[in-house]
């Protein structure tokens, strides 16, 4: 790449997307599409291979294979801890996706919030799995056992409730702390964005009653009675009602609920404040900017917000931008970018 | 295989077909043995009032390796996991509570893999045998020889966690 800025143009199914996702793959060491390298590799190939040179003179280069496992080099040399790998290609995403962010399903705000703390902290991918886990085999325990619930089955229930009180406690902690550190940056580009006009707020919602203070065993016991109590209702349901998998994180425009009242424009907004929030905490946390990459959504956003954007970002990060036509941008966006046409 | 003389094929096909008729599992603790109770069961030099839960034959092959562990064991022949329909009733559960009724064991020791299945079944034991008998389980550490710094970070917390004093 030549300049900054590289805008990939190209008609749909050309692979404008794949290209993005490389880095974000190359830079993250996952994709926000699919959580299987199965679906990374091209049909009816073994394996995949990308390589990168940054400006840095690193080399880094990743192998996915169909039968599962990774091969990771770094200057040619096997790289075995994913921190080795991650850092000289940090990367924001932001895709026509995120812009449901506000009024989508609430499991796209979670998920949005997860990439977030596995930013900060990679240890978490190790939480998000095993609860995954934990609330599939507590599932299936009530459909296999439900009918004969017997003595055993209890104590069984009681071994999940212990697991995922402790599972539950550190991702509700550290969403928390995610969150709270992205506050204030996306209230002040709110307030930038909107011209001094919204202030926003992002209030979490926990799937489960959380005591005050800093204590972890006081919040995990809470949690763990919690999810005893909740078993009749449990039974009746057949699905678990405490814990992350039920959390809810509000956007609130001056207090009110912007999923529910906010138009379509301060939406769209909120996600440009949130997702230039995420670039500088990154940014802030590792004293290095990180590169954005937008995938089909500039041209999405109306000409305004498209010059907000493009002044907030700046020469400060690197950009690559994906479209089908070149006319949907703004002259400033096309000035000072190398255009690729695939 | 196809360059082998025939007799040589025949002798192994030979001791597969013998080893998959005479090896079962020991009565008392379900480790693999031609016998009806293992070597290790058998050997009055062993700490009969320990118990080492493991979940298959391969993990008790391991722990012996070490030569560490002097008492016996008890195979479950599996883990506990709803999603495969595993339940206690198909592990070697009712066994080992009757084993530590009846061979008066003081210390029941879970080394089990640190997966939702391997603690969910540790939890289970831990609270159906602690009423009437010391259970502890293996803890989780660093390998040996390993350096901090290339020590992944689940580990590193999970070794964390399981800390003591000195």
């Amino acid at each position: 790449m030549t300049k900054k800025r590289l805008l990939v143009i190209g008609s749909n199914g050309i692979g404008k997307s794949n290209l993005l996702e490389s880095v974000e793959l190359l830079g993250s060491l996952r994709s926000h599409r699919s959580s299987s390298d199965q679906d990374l590799i091209y049909w009816d190939e073994k394996s995949a291979f990308l390589k990168a040179i940054t400006s840095d003179k690193d080399q880094i280069e990743l192998e996915l294979r169909r039968k599962g496992g990774r091969k990771a080099y770094k200057n040619e040399k096997i790289v075995t801890r994913q921190i080795d790998l991650i850092g000289p290609l940090r990367c924001v995403g932001f895709s026509a996706l995120d812009l449901l962010l506000v009024r989508g399903e609430p499991s796209l705000r979670r998920h949005w919030l997860d990439r977030v703390v596995l930013q900060l902290e990679p240890i978490y991918s190790d939480l998000i799995s095993r609860f995954a886990r934990l609330l599939r085999q507590r599932n299936q325990l009530w459909r296999r056992w439900q009918d004969n619930a017997d003595e055993d089955f209890e104590a069984l229930l009681d071994a999940f409730d212990v697991q995922m009180a402790l599972v539950s406690t550190r991702i509700h902690r550290r969403r928390m702390r995610a969150l709270s550190r992205l506050q204030p940056l996306a209230d002040a580009w709110q307030k930038r964005l909107s011209k001094d006009a919204e202030g926003l707020k992002l209030h979490y919602v926990p799937g489960a009653f959380l005591e005050e203070g800093e204590e972890e065993l006081r919040f995990r016991l809470s949690i763990e009675k919690q999810l005893f109590s909740q078993r009749v209702e449990e039974r009746r349901l057949g699905s678990c009602k405490i814990g992350p998998h039920r959390d809810e994180i509000e956007f609130l425009l001056n207090g009110v609920s912007a999923r529910r009242f906010g138009s379509a424009g301060q939406q769209r907004t909120i996600v440009l404040s949130l997702k230039l929030a995420e670039l500088e905490l990154v940014g802030e946390i590792f004293g290095e900017n990180p590169i954005l990459l937008l995938d089909d959504v500039l041209a999405e956003l109306d000409p305004i917000r498209q010059l907000l954007l493009l002044e907030a970002v700046g020469h400060k990060h690197q950009c690559l931008i994906s479209a089908t036509h070149l006319e949907a941008f703004e002259g400033d966006w096309k000035a000072d970018s190398q255009i690729l046409e695939l | 295989m196809l360059r082998q003389p025939e007799e040589k094929i025949k002798a192994f096909a030979d001791a597969l077909l013998k080893a998959r008729n005479q090896v079962g599992q020991c009565q008392k603790c379900f480790h693999l043995t031609a016998e009806k109770e293992c070597e290790i069961c058998k050997n009055n030099s062993r700490d009969k009032t320990k118990i080492c839960v493991v979940a298959d034959s391969r993990d008790l092959l391991a722990l012996e390796r070490t030569r560490e562990y002097k008492g016996s064991y008890h195979v479950l022949g599996g883990l506990i996991s709803p999603m495969d329909g595993i339940g206690p009733e198909l592990l070697n559960v009712t066994s080992l509570v009757e084993r530590v009724t009846k061979e008066g064991s003081l210390e029941v020791i879970l080394a089990l893999t640190p997966s939702v299945e391997g603690d969910t079944t540790s939890l289970y034991l831990a609270k159906l045998l602690k009423s009437f008998v010391k259970v502890t389980r293996i803890a989780y550490g660093l390998p040996v020889g390993s350096e901090l710094e290339y020590a992944d970070e689940v580990t590193l917390a999970r070794a964390l966690e399981g800390r003591r004093d000195i």
